[in-house]
């Protein structure tokens, strides 16, 4: 096979719209496709980001009271009733209260310091509470120190704002927090001007929100000791025994309601499993994973199909000349090796200037939209896709061409 | 150097089968220069398309400088062609996007000749055709007559051992004409074997022997008066 790169290249000095306009097609569609496959990675990666919560067992009870005029002690004292009846449920392994729960979407979040005074805070965490049921609840896991005692867990009313002087952190916040290890029994602050020190380390611990700007502190949360008794409603997390999660989840509401009927539990959502829980939270990750995908194959197919119309009509503009070059001596492999060469430089032109491109919008994307700096592979693999496509959608009119009779170099038009 | 023997060239459809040639006999010796003549339609170009291994035939013999073509694979013609076949078109057939030494450069690459001896050959058969100065010029940018010039440049680039040429005046003015008939004619003294289609009579008449075909077969002219009696009422009527 003769490869003729420069007299190729002479040729498509004499064409150059449709070189540049196939070569800038490609190009963007480069820079698109590469963003687009980071962002779907990226939020591929999101959905399996793991919770540290025992999904398979656990379910999330939103429940409001419907009397709104008791007292912080009246609230505390039905939160305790309710949390004795849901442990008591026999499909039931435990119960704990909660003003939140990992991937519920969007919580409470805190600025943390390191000391009272400190006006630029150290990082951000997501802040849970509980009682000393919270950690079995959720089925995390203890890596360093201990669980809170019950006379450690406070009461917090309405608009109240307590600072319980101990918290389990999670591991992320931990090394964060105390980059050289040993935060056992080390102090933050995150909330006005009282310490809380770290009496245990879990891991992992996922954040409540799932927003690509947390994504860098995703792991990051606080466990305060606090029974949050807000007079509006209350969260309830109950861990099933293993395979009893449906009969905990039916038999949930009825204790609760036999408790004290004054309560709303929403038929709908009120009651969701972690399965729900985390399709909801994420619908939106999925979701773009989706449209990014959608974006990216009808890219790729009218940048396909763009190629293979201008070939198709080179093809057609050059059949004498493709004749000619058969009587002078080019072989059927000879032609095709032209009409891929040809694609092969319009397109190496356009991933070359599409590189630059992709890697310029990500830096564009990095600082408008704080989205994380793409990896050099995407473009490497968008090369390489791109470079793929063309070939594959020059070859039937190439092989087209390579089937041209050389008679056709006689026929007068 | 180039032998017909019996050869036949059928086009079929479903319902028709036409003969193109039939029986046709030629053959050219080494350094002939022969012109193939005959009405429109008679099989010349096909004929020549033939000997050029542009197209193949359906039954007969055909050597070409001493090679039975019938039976070869695409590969093996398309080698033939580069490397024994000059073609010189009536339509001169330059490839328009390319130079003059690009266009007389195409055979050669595809013969996969160094870059060198490419150079030296595009130089050499511009020299012989008095287009020298003209290697970088695109087609468009030269007259019919230079064209064709350019294209024989290109046929003798390759030292090929027959030149074929399908009407090579045919789009050319008188003038133009006669220079690359001269410029043929100069070749052909060098030693060169040339098979030239032509219904020009003016123009044959100056290749050393004529051919002359009529439904497909050669027809000695000389046995068969009633063609003289036709190309006279013809030429009385153009």
């Amino acid at each position: 096979m003769h490869i003729q790169i420069r007299p190729i290249l002479a040729a498509l000095r004499r064409h150059k719209a449709g070189t540049l306009l196939i070569a800038l097609q490609i190009a963007l569609t480069l820079a698109i496709v590469c963003n687009a496959l980071f962002i779907i990675h990226q939020r591929l990666a999101n959905l399996s980001a793991a919770s540290g919560v025992d999904e398979a067992n656990v379910f999330v009870i939103a429940n409001m009271w419907a009397d709104l005029d008791r007292s912080t002690e009246q609230v505390d004292a039905q939160v305790r009733a309710d949390l004795l009846a849901l442990r008591q449920l026999p499909a039931v392994r435990n119960a704990t209260p909660a003003s939140g729960y990992p991937l519920r979407g969007g919580g409470w979040d805190n600025f943390v310091t390191m000391t009272p005074e400190q006006v630029k805070p150290t990082t951000d965490a997501a802040v849970y509470t509980g009682d000393e049921h919270f950690l079995d609840t959720l089925g995390l896991k203890l890596v360093a120190g201990r669980n809170f005692r019950p006379d450690e867990v406070m009461v917090m009313g309405t608009q109240q704002a307590i600072t319980p002087p101990t918290a389990i952190v999670s591991q992320a916040l931990a090394d964060r927090l105390f980059p050289d290890g040993n935060a056992l029994g080390k102090s933050f602050y995150a909330m006005g001007t009282a310490p809380s020190t770290i009496v245990g380390i879990v891991d992992p611990l996922h954040r409540q929100g799932v927003d690509q700007w947390s994504n860098g502190y995703a792991g990051q949360a606080l466990i305060w000791p606090l029974r949050a008794d807000d007079e509006r409603g209350i969260y309830y997390i109950v861990r099933a025994k293993p395979g009893q999660l449906a009969d905990a989840m039916r038999e949930a509401p009825k204790a609760l309601y036999a408790q004290n009927r004054l309560r709303i539990i929403d038929p709908v959502d009120g009651i969701q499993d972690y399965a729900t829980i985390r399709h909801k939270v994420y619908d939106r990750d999925r979701g773009m994973a989706i449209l990014m995908s959608v974006i990216s194959v009808v890219l790729l197919a009218i940048t396909a199909a763009g190629i293979v119309g201008l070939t198709s009509f080179w093809v057609g503009q050059r059949r004498k000349q493709i004749g000619v070059r058969r009587a002078l001596g080019a072989r059927q492999r000879d032609i095709l090796a032209y009409f891929l060469t040809e694609n092969f430089l319009i397109s190496a032109t356009g991933v070359v200037l599409g590189a630059v491109l992709a890697v310029a919008f990500n830096l564009w994307t990095v600082t408008r939209f704080e989205m994380s700096h793409m990896s050099m592979a995407y473009v490497g693999i968008g090369v390489v896709a791109l470079l793929l496509l063309g070939q594959g959608a020059v070859l039937a009119p190439a092989l087209r061409a390579s089937r041209v009779s050389p008679v056709e170099a006689t026929r007068s038009v | 150097m180039l032998k017909m023997t019996h050869l036949s060239k059928v086009y079929r459809t479903e319902v028709v089968e036409t003969y193109a040639l039939r029986d046709f006999n030629i053959d050219v010796k080494e350094g002939e220069f022969v012109a193939v003549t005959g009405p429109s339609g008679s099989g010349k170009t096909t004929f020549l398309t033939i000997a050029g291994l542009l197209e193949t035939f359906s039954g007969g013999e055909y050597h070409l400088d001493g090679i039975e073509v019938s039976n070869l694979n695409d590969n093996a013609r398309s080698k033939i062609r580069n490397e024994k076949i000059g073609f010189i078109f009536q339509a001169f057939n330059l490839i328009p996007d390319l130079n003059v030494f690009d266009n007389i450069e195409v055979p050669l690459r595809y013969r996969g000749m160094k870059a060198a001896e490419r150079k030296q050959r595009i130089m050499d058969s511009l020299e012989r055709v008095g287009l020298a100065s003209r290697a970088k010029h695109y087609p468009a940018e030269l007259s019919g007559g230079q064209q064709q010039r350019v294209a024989i440049a290109r046929a003798l680039a390759g030292s090929p051992r027959l030149l074929l040429a399908d009407e090579p005046t045919g789009n050319l003015d008188t003038q133009m004409a006669r220079g690359v008939m001269e410029l043929l004619e100069d070749i052909h003294r060098e030693g060169a074997t040339i098979v030239m289609v032509t219904h020009d009579p003016e123009l044959a008449a100056r290749a050393q022997r004529n051919v002359h075909i009529i439904d497909g077969q050669v027809v000695d002219l000389s046995e068969d008066p009633r063609f003289h009696t036709v190309h006279v009422a013809e030429e009385a009527h153009g």
